[in-house]
């Protein structure tokens, strides 16, 4: 078995000795303590900083890969003259303990920036940055990620998957990157043994069992909004509790949407993409005052269109939501993935 | 030193053009002619009718604007712009010699092939002209490959009837019809006043051998697209070119979703048959 023949443990100590060996690569962006005692993802200043235990934070690592404001083009002015030229990051980075919905997430991002025509500058930075995944032993209570094949534990798309079995952490390696990543520092890691790969196989089983036996709607809410089955009545009505925040677009980790604006002075311009929000009613306006989706409920509509609809399945070989749960924290009028989801192939709305 | 063999294939990087010419249209609306810097670039650059192109101003951002020239013309092209936001003010503020950016072209673009032979129809409300003007342009260019040609074209006003100057040329040509309209009159306006429908009253519409090109404001291609459809044309002979504020031009950045079908990729240019289909 694969994962048998790769998998290798190393203690929390000697992954902290790993970490600060990576650090001297690598920009590491992992958990630590923000203000107020809330979980953030953010660089490393020291390897002791990071955390082992700890509710995923609100705003996923998809920060690290698409910022909210990135420079693409840099706009040099010479008298009347213009110049310009592609501004590509490529600093190592390396997201450690991440979740695994998050890696999911970015593997969603890769999947639509890699497709034609590809996207030079997602691409290189995301080249450059590697993802080492904490598998989730004791999922939130708002994560459904059972529901779209993104967890709790990760069968693909990590470089490296951690399991957390108290004083060690078990090991396996999912890509080249992830190989890369162990190379010098062999040292510290010590070949997995049985009842290690047993004990995990028993957290994977586990984990699983906390999502209860609730079956996942998203393929009744999939058939009726792929064939225009979901009533107008019902879109306009759920439409009503949402406040228009793009609170759900900001933090979800398969939301990319964007535009892009000019920023600068005369002199030394930058074009940035910038995240946008297909909530908000501005994103479809056109110069003429013509706005194709102007109420809400087209907007919300929308969005759930791209996100669980057939037609983009077919297109991306996954539905855009990776069960997070982010939603549900951030959204303040309740129209999260899961309540929408259920409200569709119910047929009714209560709010 | 040619730009093509510094830079990757960037797909947000823009070319440099300069402003070769400016033409007023209309108070609001202008005609810019713009020439891409590097002359190799400019040999590179082929489109076709009904394509657009996204156009920088360095400062503002960059916004989609169709190609109004045909590219049965080569050596420049050009872009029609009313003046309706930030960026197309700044724009307007622009001469010649000044420089802008371009991407694309983009998005599909008018099938001339498969014109050929046929009888053309063109319906044309205001600053909907620019995109038909290309595929016009580039028919009447070779004008001996298709059947019958008739333009209607309606504006608010006089006032607001763009390329005024080859208006009358259009009409003093005898291999095409060319039937004009506004809907409000103005001193020394003698011709036809009334919504663009009304000049279906004074041609002979042929729906079975026609394909109708329809562009305008979205109310004026409604009420055209349904009375092109109630006397007798067939959805797929109905071809419309769909407005929307693409601003990546490559499917990615979803302002123009319809669906999953992208107006910048899929489009801009359906038939009607096409745009019933366009539902989320």
């Amino acid at each position: 078995m694969a994962m048998a023949q790769q998998a290798s443990a190393i203690t929390k100590a000697g992954a902290l000795e790993w970490l600060g060996r990576l650090m001297e690569q690598a920009e590491v962006i992992a958990p630590v303590a923000g203000f107020g005692g809330d979980t953030v993802f953010s660089p490393l200043r020291s390897p002791a900083q990071i955390r082992w235990d700890f509710e995923n934070p609100l705003h996923p690592p998809k920060q690290t890969l698409l910022p909210q404001t990135d420079p693409i083009v840099s706009i040099q002015r010479d008298g009347d003259c213009y110049e310009v030229l592609p501004i590509y990051d490529e600093s190592p980075r390396v997201l450690f303990n991440i979740r695994s919905c998050d890696v999911k997430g970015i593997a969603f991002l890769e999947r639509m920036h890699a497709a034609d025509p590809p996207d030079a500058s997602y691409l290189r930075r995301a080249e450059r940055t590697a993802a080492i995944s904490l598998s989730c032993v004791a999922p939130c209570a708002s994560c459904f990620c059972i529901c779209t094949d993104s967890g709790p534990f990760l069968r693909e798309s990590y470089d490296i998957q951690l399991t957390d079995l108290g004083e060690d952490l078990f090991v396996e390696v999912g890509s080249k990157k992830g190989e890369a990543l162990l190379a010098g520092s062999q040292d510290l890691f010590r070949a997995a043994t049985e009842p290690e790969l047993e004990r995990r196989r028993e957290l994977e089983e586990s984990a699983r069992r906390r999502f209860g036996e609730e079956t996942c709607h998203f393929a009744s809410a999939m058939r009726r909004i792929s064939t225009g089955r979901v009533a107008e009545a019902l879109w306009a009505k759920m439409s009503d509790w949402c406040l228009e925040c793009g609170g759900c677009n900001l933090i979800c980790p398969t939301c990319y949407c964007f535009s892009v604006k000019d920023r600068g002075s005369d002199g030394r311009l930058v074009r940035c993409r910038m995240w946008d929000s297909c909530q908000y009613p501005a994103f479809t306006l056109e110069a003429s005052g013509h706005n194709p989706r102007e109420q809400r409920k087209d907007r919300m509509k929308r969005r759930f269109f791209h996100k669980v609809s057939a037609q983009y399945y077919m297109r991306d070989g996954a539905i855009g939501c990776v069960g997070c749960g982010r939603c549900v924290k951030v959204c303040m009028g309740t129209t999260d993935m899961p309540a929408v989801v259920a409200a569709i192939r119910k047929g009714s709305w209560r709010g | 030193m040619a730009e093509t063999s510094t830079r990757g294939n960037d797909v947000f990087l823009p070319w440099i053009a300069r402003i070769e010419d400016v033409r007023d249209e209309t108070p609001d609306t202008k005609t810019f002619t713009l020439r891409f810097r590097d002359p190799e670039v400019m040999r590179e650059f082929e489109y076709a009718p009904g394509q657009f192109v996204e156009l920088s101003v360095f400062g503002l951002g960059e916004a989609p604007f169709c190609v109004a020239s045909s590219p049965t013309r080569a050596g420049n092209f050009q872009t029609t712009v009313r003046r309706t936001g930030q960026l197309t003010d700044a724009l307007h503020l622009l001469g010649c010699g000044d420089e802008v950016g371009i991407r694309g072209p983009f998005g599909n673009g008018f099938d001339v092939t498969a014109a050929a032979g046929k009888d053309l129809l063109f319906v044309a409300g205001g600053i909907g002209l620019p995109p038909l003007r290309s595929l016009i342009w580039n028919i009447l260019d070779e004008r001996s490959r298709f059947g019958r040609v008739t333009i209607l074209y309606g504006a608010r006003t006089p006032t607001d009837l763009v390329y005024k100057y080859e208006l009358k040329e259009w009409e003093r040509r005898d291999d095409i019809e060319f039937l004009l309209t506004v809907d409000r009159s103005e001193p020394g306006w003698e011709g036809n006043v009334g919504m663009v429908p009304i000049l279906f009253e004074k041609t002979t519409l042929r729906p079975e051998s026609t394909l109708a090109y329809v562009c305008g404001p979205p109310i004026m291609i409604k009420f055209v697209v349904q009375d092109l459809l109630m006397r007798g044309f067939r959805d797929e002979t109905v071809i419309s070119t769909l407005e929307r504020m693409m601003q990546c031009g490559i499917g990615k950045c979803n302002h123009c979703a319809i669906g999953h079908r992208y107006v910048c990729r899929d489009g801009p240019v359906f038939n009607f048959r096409q745009i019933r289909e366009l539902v989320e």
